[in-house]
């Protein structure tokens, strides 16, 4: 069997914080397979350890005990990470390079064939939405601006797996369902995605498996669809539902041993109704 | 192989374009550049050799105190901006190792040493040989016949600067490679720096020390600060008809070597240094 896109095993992280050896440990013993293929999101209140796991992943930090392997390869090797492409939370890029420059740099970095980086630049300025700012100078940027050039910048050299630290903080809710359908969209190229967020509704619609973190350790794990449907339950949608009806259908649930438990008016979610009245939203550039 | 300089010189190149796009860079080339160009107006009344001697003195010194400041301050800058906005964080998750990216941080920096040093070298001769003419035409048999200042020799010299400026650049990256805060870097290297441009005191007080321990340590000591003033070479190479003691053709090459030496050892301090910090 082909080894799986991301293997942590028992992985513990201290930081020592102060002069005196104090330890924190900010991941304590955690274990996971990410396979390939899959969006995995891991979730959890700040300050429980999920950008350190990330970054011990990417040899970023060393593990205190135990290890990462990126497809086999142990995360200390560079060479683990020729596959990769990183978004760090809060990313702050070059200043003085525009945009464009900024994907550039770093798709030569990657070694991207020269002859490609200009056609691939254009191609992910335009995926993430960025194509009207590419010229102008990342400093000029705004926040949700600069997540989405992390993002290109994750995925200019077009590799296989793709770390994402809070890939939607700062941004709208456009940019967000615009960035799920990014990750869909790599998903269905075959790329591996480990994302983490506390954003749960945005996780839930693109995450096939998740893993719950809390205080450095790993609370639930498993796939979305398990973990959250109830599974004793059926809802039915009626478009108009008079309340002589609704008694027939009471009548008719008891003679099949079941009870009608609550009757309510399905709501559009908030960002829905946004996303009905804005449109393209963004201010328009002269 | 071919890769790993590919991304060396990438990483560079960048942080070339960074430092030449900060205001702080360009205040201080104008600012040299006025310094040169000024020593013109500060009169001097023993015309002569002795006004062009004050007019490079007055350069060289320009471009070592700016060079100087330039060398600690940028590099201190362009590498702690890097750790700062975690920028190095996005470089070091792509397959770069760590010493390529130092490796690439100095060669930024010994890039724009290069373009410094050449500009105002470049200023400095222009200005030399502009007033060399003028004096010639005034006092010629003070002259001889022949120019006194050797262009060459100020060529070469400005590359003994370039690579002293280098090993500055080296040392600022060794110390910012474990220190957590910019000014820190800036003010121990600095320091250094004071303690290499002195130590030939120190040398010269070392045949007096008795005691061998105190000798070997003083020995030890001043192998690891490189001895800064043996790039003072200055006078003889762009006056060499006038200086008393000629320096043979080797010299030169040795002291650039000493420098490359240097810059090897430090670079390689500060790759060690950061190999484990946690950024
Ligand atoms: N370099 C460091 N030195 C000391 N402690 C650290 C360091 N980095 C992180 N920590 C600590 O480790 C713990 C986990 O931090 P981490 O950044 O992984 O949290 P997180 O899950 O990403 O939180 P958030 O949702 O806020 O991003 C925190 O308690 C933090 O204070
Ligand atoms: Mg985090």
């Amino acid at each position: 069997m082909e080894a799986p896109a991301i293997r942590i095993h028992s992985l513990v992280k201290d930081f020592r914080i102060g002069l005196r050896g104090w330890k924190l440990r900010a991941v304590d013993d955690v274990s996971l397979d990410i396979h390939d293929n899959e969006v995995y999101g891991l979730l959890g209140p700040n300050g429980c350890g999920k950008s350190t796991t990330m970054k011990v992943v990417l040899g970023l930090l060393e593990p205190t005990v135990g290890g990462c392997e990126i497809y086999g390869v142990p995360s200390s090797q560079v060479k683990s990470r020729l596959n990769v492409g990183f978004l760090p939370e809060a990313p702050y890029f070059y200043r003085y390079l525009t945009g464009r420059e900024l994907l550039k740099f770093y798709a030569k970095v990657c070694s991207v064939e020269p002859g490609k980086i200009k056609p691939r630049v254009t191609e992910v300025l335009e995926m993430v939405g960025l194509t009207e700012a590419a010229d102008r100078r990342v400093g000029t940027y705004s926040k949700g601006m600069l997540q989405r050039i992390g993002i290109a910048q994750a995925i200019v050299h077009d590799p296989k797996l793709i770390i994402l630290d809070e890939p939607t903080a700062g941004v709208d809710p456009i940019g967000s369902a615009a960035i799920a359908d990014l990750i869909r969209a790599l998903k269905a190229q075959g790329k591996t995605i480990l994302l983490c967020s506390h954003l749960l509704a945005q996780v839930e619609g693109v995450c096939d498996r998740v893993a719950i973190m809390d205080r450095g350790k790993v609370v639930l794990e498993g796939k979305v669809d398990d973990l959250l449907s109830k599974h004793d339950q059926q809802s039915l949608l009626v478009d108009t539902f008079p309340e002589a009806a609704r008694a027939d259908v009471e009548a008719a649930l008891a003679k099949h041993g079941a009870k009608l438990t609550g009757v309510t008016t399905p709501r559009i979610s908030l960002d829905d109704l946004f996303l009905k009245h804005t449109g393209k939203g963004g201010p328009k550039q002269s | 192989m071919n890769g790993i300089c590919h991304r060396i010189l990438t990483i560079g190149r960048n942080t070339f374009l960074d430092a030449v796009r900060q205001k702080f860079f360009n205040a201080l080339v104008i600012l040299s550049v006025a310094l040169i160009v000024s020593s013109r107006f500060f009169r001097q009344f023993d015309f002569g050799s002795g006004e062009l001697k004050f007019i490079a003195d007055f350069g060289l010194g320009a471009i070592l105190l700016f060079g100087s400041i330039l060398a600690v301050v940028a590099t201190a800058q362009l590498f702690y901006s890097e750790i700062e906005n975690r920028t190095a964080l996005t470089i070091l998750a792509k397959p770069v190792h760590r010493w390529e990216f130092l490796a690439g941080k100095f060669l930024g920096v010994f890039l724009l040493l290069a373009v410094f040093t050449a500009l105002m070298a470049g200023i400095l001769g222009i200005m030399l040989y502009w007033r060399e003419s003028s004096l010639m035409d005034r006092y010629g048999d003070q002259f001889g016949g022949q120019r006194l200042v050797s262009y060459a020799g100020l060529a070469g010299f400005a590359v003994l600067q370039w690579l002293k400026l280098g090993v500055l650049c080296a040392i600022t990256l060794f110390v910012s490679s474990f220190s957590n805060t910019n000014l820190y870097s800036v003010v121990v290297s600095f320091f250094v720096m004071i303690i290499c441009q002195l130590q030939y005191i120190a040398r010269d007080s070392w045949e007096s020390i008795g005691n061998p321990a105190l000798k070997g340590l003083v020995w030890g000591l001043s192998l690891l600060f490189p001895n800064f003033q043996m790039f003072n070479v200055g006078d003889v190479m762009l006056f060499p008809h006038d200086a008393t003691e000629q320096l043979s053709a080797g010299t030169p090459w040795m002291i650039g070597g000493y420098g490359v030496v240097y810059i090897f050892v430090f670079v390689g301090l500060a790759v060690f240094a950061f190999r484990r910090r946690e950024i």
